[in-house]
């Protein structure tokens, strides 16, 4: 009976043992597996861009004399009751001055032997979309802008470079340029008497 | 070749959105300004059209029992889809043109052009149209994020110049524009020739490029 429990308990401590091996095993298997897993949020961040459209191809013959490259810091500021909201952008853009050739009248060059007159249509603006808004700058912003916002800038920059670079100087600097290069590609042509006016608006 | 830089500063008061609660000022209108004395012919217009889209997508990754899992989590998407159009323009730079561009045999003549170049003479952002969904757990685009998007746009447009044959064409037009002209000044169509100084290739294209074009 006394050899019946010896047995009985020494098998209770090989038990005991296998079992305590067993959950230090597994204790040391989770924490190594743990240790070598990793777990973390980002982000997949994807530009795509679309192949180019041509919308038009046009047959033009603008003759440029001179370019006015502007560039405008605009900003808008909406007041708030705790705290202002600021949007501020740098706009690009480059008028330019010239003659359209498309408005030249019929008999627009008169040349006899080695005298010619040119009769050039009046200096104008050659694109009224003179902005490059797709290089624009973004300066500083704060608080939430709508599309509309945007815009608004957009067409302040417009009109600000406009008002500074649509001017009464840059015409006639653009009409003085036009006689000298007219002059001087004339000259190269042979013509000696050469006579350059504009056209009335 | 003159160049002038003016700097001015003033004070304007203008309201964005007048029906709205908040009041939209200006407070700091500045101006820089470059102007250049030039000669040039352009001869051909494309409009391009483009659109920009960009995804942020949030994702749990990782690794566990050495299985690697990358999931889509619900609610972290942001898009946006920016519709922009651009303005090329090809023209002939008359700025060098002398005696050494014109050759003469009896009644006929040769004008010899210099290399055709390329500029972006404008560029629209369609605002109205821009689209943006942008999940309650993400914050919304930043104009800078929307402005980067947009030059990123602007220099696919400009890197696909050479696939346009913008070239060819504004060489063309040119002898369309010139070849009256010169008729005008008394000499026939057949014995006016209107020449550029060599065939380009693609790769010479990358040269011919406007500064003002490639400028960020």
């Amino acid at each position: 009976m006394k050899k019946l429990l010896n047995n009985i308990s020494k098998a209770r401590i090989v038990a005991v043992a296998v079992i305590a091996v067993a959950v230090l095993a597994a204790f040391f298997w989770v924490g190594h597996t743990a240790h070598n897993s990793t777990v973390s949020i980002g982000s997949d961040k994807k530009i795509d861009i679309t192949p180019e459209q041509i919308r038009s191809i046009k047959a033009i013959g603008q003759w440029e004399f001179l370019s006015v490259t502007d560039e405008e810091l605009v900003d808008t500021v909406r007041r708030g009751i705790f705290s202002d909201d600021h949007l501020v952008r740098i706009y690009y853009g480059t008028l330019r001055f010239g003659v359209d050739l498309g408005q030249a009248k019929p008999g627009w060059i008169v040349a006899s032997g080695d005298s010619v007159t040119v009769t050039l249509p009046p200096i104008s603006l050659l694109d009224h979309d003179f902005i490059d808004e797709a290089r624009t700058k973004s300066f500083f912003e704060s608080g939430r802008w709508s599309a509309a916002d945007r815009e608004a800038l957009y067409r302040r920059a417009y009109s600000q470079m406009l008002s500074h670079g649509f001017t009464e100087a840059n015409i006639k600097s653009a009409e003085n340029n036009a006689d000298a290069q007219f002059r001087n590609m004339l000259r190269a042509m042979g013509f000696e008497n050469i006579v350059v006016r504009f056209a009335k608006q | 070749m003159a160049v002038a830089f003016v700097l001015c500063g003033c004070t304007q008061r203008k309201e964005a959105k007048p029906k709205a609660e908040y009041r939209a000022i200006d407070t700091i209108p500045m101006l820089i300004m470059q102007v250049q004395k030039c000669s040039r012919l352009y001869t051909a217009e494309y409009n391009i059209h483009k659109i920009v889209t960009y995804d942020d997508i949030v994702r749990l990754k990782g690794s566990v029992l050495k299985r690697d899992f990358n999931v889509k989590l619900p609610l972290g998407d942001r898009k946006i889809a920016i519709p922009m159009d651009a303005t090329l323009k090809a023209y002939i730079d008359f700025e060098g043109f002398s005696e050494r561009n014109i050759e003469r045999r009896g009644n006929k003549i040769t004008v010899i052009l210099p290399d055709p170049k390329v500029a972006l003479t404008s560029s629209k952002v369609d605002h109205k149209n821009t689209k943006e969904y942008v999940s309650f757990t993400r914050s919304h685009f930043t104009d800078a994020e929307m402005a980067s998007f947009e030059q990123q746009g602007r220099a696919s447009i400009i890197a696909s110049i050479p696939r346009l044959g913008i070239i060819e064409t504004a060489r063309d037009n040119a002898a369309r524009v010139l070849i009256p002209m010169i008729k005008q000044m008394g000499y026939a169509e057949s014995d006016i020739t209107i020449a550029f100084r060599k065939d380009f290739t693609e790769r010479d294209i990358s040269v011919l490029l406007d500064n003002s074009t490639v400028e960020r």
